[in-house]
């Protein structure tokens, strides 16, 4: 019973963690280069309700992938250290600001882009 | 900033603690609890082996030494990983539900992070404020090498809410400040407020760093080949060329991108026939907003690796040169673009000066040196480059070639003559060698060469170290 209990206790932590769609296939794949002061795209749209994944590589330093809609906020690191998978749900329609949370130069504050959900 | 750990244990915080709460965790666990009997030993071997992947993905030490056979230790084991990730969390996190969850709303819903965002360098620091420092040792032909540790600047940044944040760069030039003394300077290369109201509609002021150009807003040594600035970027658009003012900056889509303000202008009585009006920029001291400059750059990214830009100034530059304001506009056109190995940049930059010969004769009048300034002047650089290791790598080597040409007295006005030393061009050969993205080893060799028969241009070669923090 204490095995199941705790079995039980961590199998529903990470359910909520990663839940069903942690291994689902997304369903729209965008690979965004971040370098000194872009993101490119720097405007991404998809539909409500897809399973996104955002592939972020920086062609310089390590920059910064932060959205608040979604409270992500993480490192990609600096150009040839490899990549970062993120994936969301879109809930809803709406517009949601992203920008680099890392100081990354003299022009960090131009680095932001949006995310439509249509 | 936070990491994977951050990430994830936000995501189970807001999602157990904001929206179930414990106590409905207990009771979910009890109903679901039957169900799990009837579940087979090896079905619950299976699926806690799953669970253990998956907190490796949150720590790729976790379950060494655990025996494979022993599901109660395994399960020991993934309880306390979680209760130490939780427990680590709560204390940052309880105080304030207010202002996170609405961060985590419903409209956006994370799933996963993974990837190498661990794949920093083990042992790297990063500290709370960012920075870049440029040490060069120059050497003219005929002459030794001069050491100088030529620029150590601080970055600060405050984030005041999502949409007002401030930004700074503070400089201290070739090491030393002494009063009075030619020697080095403390500038504050920029400090603004930015507020962000619209992707397409932002507002911001401060000092501002003038939007021309390649350099003058992409200046972090490990951004450019080369020990120095391009001279075209130097002479004929100036670097690091910053002025107080306000305007607004945008994202108009499609790979479009604005920044357009209004700022200090130029001092005309600074111009120079060698310098052009690169000697003319205020940096904020002693400037004057009477006929304020009006500075506008058009950007397009919008294809992966090439960015395209375009820059227009205008402005009356006379403030101290009374019944004299002549008018200052610079046309500029640059771009980049990557190709595989290969880097391509270039520019082209165009300047005009009116009324430059009353302003000669101005100028001499109050110093008693003709300054002998141009009507126009004129500069272009191109750059290949070739990334010398396979991309991606941890390490860079770029071997590169500039050719410049650059002429601050390419029209004169009625009655003068241009100097031709001052109608010059160099060749800019050299490598730069990054061991991380971040540092960047530099050499190049200039040679540098001019119309002039009796003023000879010297050749030069430097080295430098740069880095990025």
């Amino acid at each position: 019973m204490v095995v199941l209990m705790r079995f039980l206790k961590a199998l529903f932590v990470f359910g909520l963690a990663f839940g069903q769609d942690a291994g689902r296939r997304p369903d729209r794949v965008v690979n965004i280069l971040a370098e000194r002061f872009t993101y490119n795209p720097s405007r991404i749209t998809v539909k409500q309700g897809e399973l996104v994944e955002f592939v972020l590589i920086s062609d310089d330093t390590d920059h910064g992938f932060k959205i608040p809609a979604a409270g992500i906020d993480i490192a990609i690191p600096q150009q040839g250290m490899g990549e970062v998978r993120v994936r969301f749900v879109a809930k809803e329609k709406g517009r949601f600001g992203f920008e680099c949370s890392r100081a990354c130069g003299a022009g960090h504050h131009l680095m932001r882009g949006e995310l439509v959900v249509q | 900033m936070v990491n994977i750990h951050d990430v994830t244990v936000v995501i189970l915080y807001h999602q157990i603690m904001a929206k179930m709460g414990r106590p409905i965790l207990a009771g979910i666990l009890l109903c679901l609890a039957p169900a799990l009997f009837a579940q087979s030993s090896s079905e619950i071997e299976r699926r806690v082996s799953e669970l253990e992947e998956k907190m490796r993905l949150l720590d790729p030490a976790f379950g060494k030494g655990i025996s494979p056979q022993d599901l109660i230790s395994r399960l020991d084991q993934l309880e306390k990983k979680l209760n130490g990730i939780l427990a680590a969390r709560e204390p940052e996190a309880m105080p304030a539900p207010a202002a996170v969850a609405p961060q985590v709303g419903p409209a956006l819903v994370p799933v996963s992070v993974s990837g190498d965002y661990q794949a920093s360098p083990a042992g790297e620091t990063r500290l709370p404020v960012s920075g870049y420092m440029d040490f060069h040792a120059n050497k003219e032909s005929g002459e030794s090498f001069r050491p100088d540790f030529h620029r150590f600047v601080l970055l600060f940044g405050h984030s005041f809410s999502d949409r007002i944040k401030f930004w700074s760069e503070l400089e201290i030039e070739h090491a030393l400040v002494e009063g009075g003394e030619e020697t080095g300077e403390v500038a504050v290369e920029q400090a603004y407020l930015d507020f962000f109201v619209k992707p397409y509609f932002n507002v911001r002021a401060g000092m501002l760093l003038t939007p021309m150009g390649i350099v003058n807003e992409r200046h972090e040594p490990p951004s450019f080949n080369g020990v120095e600035r391009p001279f075209v970027e130097t002479l004929i658009i100036p670097t690091t060329w910053r002025e107080l003012g306000f305007g607004i900056t945008g994202d108009l889509g499609r790979g479009f991108r604005y920044r357009t303000y209004l700022t200090s202008s130029l001092d005309a009585r600074r111009f120079s026939g060698e310098g052009g009006i690169s000697t003319g920029k205020t940096s904020g001291f002693d400037a004057s907003f009477r006929n304020p400059a009006k500075v506008g750059r058009l950007e397009y990214a919008g294809v992966r690796r090439l960015t395209l830009g375009s820059s227009f100034y205008s402005g009356h530059a006379g403030y101290r040169t009374p019944g004299i304001n002549p008018g200052v506009s610079i046309a500029e056109f640059d771009g980049r673009y990557s190709f595989r190995r290969f880097d391509f940049r270039g520019l082209i930059a165009h300047t005009w000066v009116t009324r430059a010969g009353e302003l000669n004769r101005r100028v001499q009048q109050q110093t008693g040196v003709n300054p002998n300034i141009g009507s126009q002047m004129r500069g272009y650089y191109l750059e290949p480059a070739f990334h010398m290791l396979r991309r991606p790598a941890r390490y860079d080597l770029i071997a590169f070639a500039r050719y410049e040409k650059y002429n601050t007295q390419q029209t004169m006005p009625p009655g003068y003559v241009p100097l031709p030393q001052f109608d010059r061009f160099s060749w800019v050969t050299g490598l730069t060698f990054k061991p991380n993205a971040d540092i960047a080893i530099k050499f190049d060799y200039n040679f540098n060469r001019n119309r002039s028969s009796i003023v000879q241009a010297p050749n030069g070669v430097n080295l430098g170290i740069g880095w990025w923090f």
